[in-house]
């Protein structure tokens, strides 16, 4: 993936046109090659961007980009350049009236961390909440995509739950990342976060109609291999989702990817196209994971696909490192690279409208 | 005079019960100390190094994680050979060898940090 490393991470927005089926621009990433295209906003809403060479026009993508931020939807599909003028969102009061799902995705606090590429990981954790309360909408719930601590310990688990106590969507729903199942097989987890779960601390639940499912694809894990979801977890997804109408929409969220980022390092769950394949009926699908500390999305049919920043430390683009470890920037860049992800949900509107923000 | 008779006689029973118990006495046990080789595998970049490593049966091997994220060392059979507690920056994990054989391992953090050691 090209993109400038240290470079601050900006405002990047998702939405749907309503006419389309399906149709969503960040980040459009070959099948074949993990060269995605990268595009970069600055504050002062000029715009600038890497693109691979795929023979794409620059000047025609370039004017439609500045198109950005009055409303028009770029997309590159198989190498051509489209671009549909964006519909706004329905204002204030039909968005009260229709019933709004707005919630706010958070990942990878890491508590207990403590080395050089972020000394204090609680103050930025306190300013993605100070962040999240900021919002011009509160959201109703937070999603925690796992990595909640660091090494498994219960004052880790403590301190995460005392300062997400100040944020003001009260309910948080967690699942595990491999940090937080360290030593006892994922037994203190679920005694923290598990109630109402099943297995190693499944679930889904349902808010204003969407469908909202948690996986845990970080237990047993085989040598070798990647995240792994398991037969009885996938056994109950095929049960959980097939009295669905076609038409809810559905989020999935889990710590490692469901797609894969890049296997080389881990990044990807062995036995992810079987769950993908008990919601293909579905018209519209969000798959919101953490694990790899950045954001990324990738569209593929119907289905989006989207991590976070961590909230702790960010790591290397795919490959772009010996290895997947924590990655040091200049301190004063360090909250650019941190973030927090606002989503919301519009009934009437089938996708989910993605917004990731830096702690910067 | 009567204080100092009980207080004799209270160190004699002491005496005696230490005697009886055995603190006190040198006891020495001689104890032949092989001096069993230690090697080390170093944890660092995601990965272990020496990633294949064939030792005697006999020897100690140390992981040493030098990582600034945690890892683990798990072997892969089952029942589990060797398991370790989870460590962080500079803590260590030794496994004494004494049957030969071939034992891979991995990292159950991070499972693709695969190694393996090989007992002659």
């Amino acid at each position: 993936m090209q993109g400038r490393r240290g470079s601050p991470l900006t405002l990047y927005r998702a939405a749907r046109v309503s006419e389309l089926s399906g149709v969503h621009w960040i980040r459009r990433s070959d099948e074949n090659n993990t060269e995605a295209q990268l595009i970069h906003r600055k504050k002062n809403d000029e715009i600038i961007h890497d693109h691979n060479n795929d023979g794409i026009d620059r000047r025609g993508f370039l004017k439609c980009m500045a198109w950005v931020g009055t409303g028009t939807l770029c997309v590159i599909q198989g190498g051509v350049l489209k671009s549909y003028a964006l519909s706004r969102l329905p204002g204030m009061t039909a968005k009260e009236a229709m019933g709004e799902v707005s919630f706010v995705q958070i990942s990878d606090s890491h508590m207990g961390f403590n080395k050089p590429a972020n000394p204090d990981v609680a103050a930025t954790l306190k300013v993605a909440v100070d962040k999240i309360n900021a919002l011009p909408t509160a959201p109703e719930f937070m999603l925690h995509t796992g990595d909640i601590s660091h090494l498994s310990k219960p004052e880790e688990f403590d301190t995460v739950d005392q300062i997400l106590k100040a944020a003001k969507p009260k309910n948080v729903f967690f699942v595990p990342g491999e940090h937080d199942v360290l030593n006892d097989d994922g037994k203190q987890y679920l005694e923290r976060y598990g109630k109402g779960t099943k297995g190693s601390g499944w679930y889904s639940f349902d808010k204003k109609g969407v469908h909202f499912i948690g996986l845990v694809n970080v237990m047993n894990l085989k040598a070798g291999g990647l995240g792994t979801l398991g037969h009885g977890q996938l056994e109950w997804l095929e049960d959980d989702v097939k009295h669905l109408k076609s038409s809810t929409p559905i989020v999935v969220f889990a710590h490692i990817p469901l797609w894969s980022v890049y296997p080389e390092w881990g990044w990807g769950t062995d036995d992810s196209a079987q769950a993908l394949a008990y919601l293909k009926k579905f018209g519209s699908v969000t798959v919101l994971n953490g694990h790899i500390h950045q954001t990324l999305q990738k569209v593929e049919g119907k289905v989006t696909f989207h991590t976070a920043a961590s909230t702790a430390f960010p790591q290397p683009q795919p490959g772009k490192a010996d290895s997947p470890g924590p990655m040091k920037v200049p301190a004063d860049q360090l909250r650019s690279v941190l973030g927090i992800t606002d989503v919301n949900y519009v009934q009437g509107q089938q996708a989910l409208a993605v917004v990731d923000s830096t702690l910067a | 005079m009567r204080r100092s008779v009980s207080i004799a006689g209270l160190a004699a029973i002491l005496m005696l019960g230490m005697a009886g118990l055995g603190i006190g006495q040198k006891s020495s046990i001689a104890v032949a100390q092989d001096k069993a080789s230690t090697v080390e595998v170093k944890i660092d970049n995601f990965s272990f190094g020496p990633a294949s490593l064939t030792v005697a049966v006999g020897t100690t091997v140390t992981w040493t994680n030098r990582d600034d994220i945690p890892h683990t060392v798990v072997s892969t059979d089952d029942p589990k050979t060797f398991k370790s507690k989870v460590l962080d920056t500079d803590e260590k994990f030794s496994y004494t060898f004494s049957k030969a054989g071939t034992y891979p391992y991995f990292c159950s953090i991070h499972p693709k940090m695969t190694g393996k050691v090989i007992v002659q």
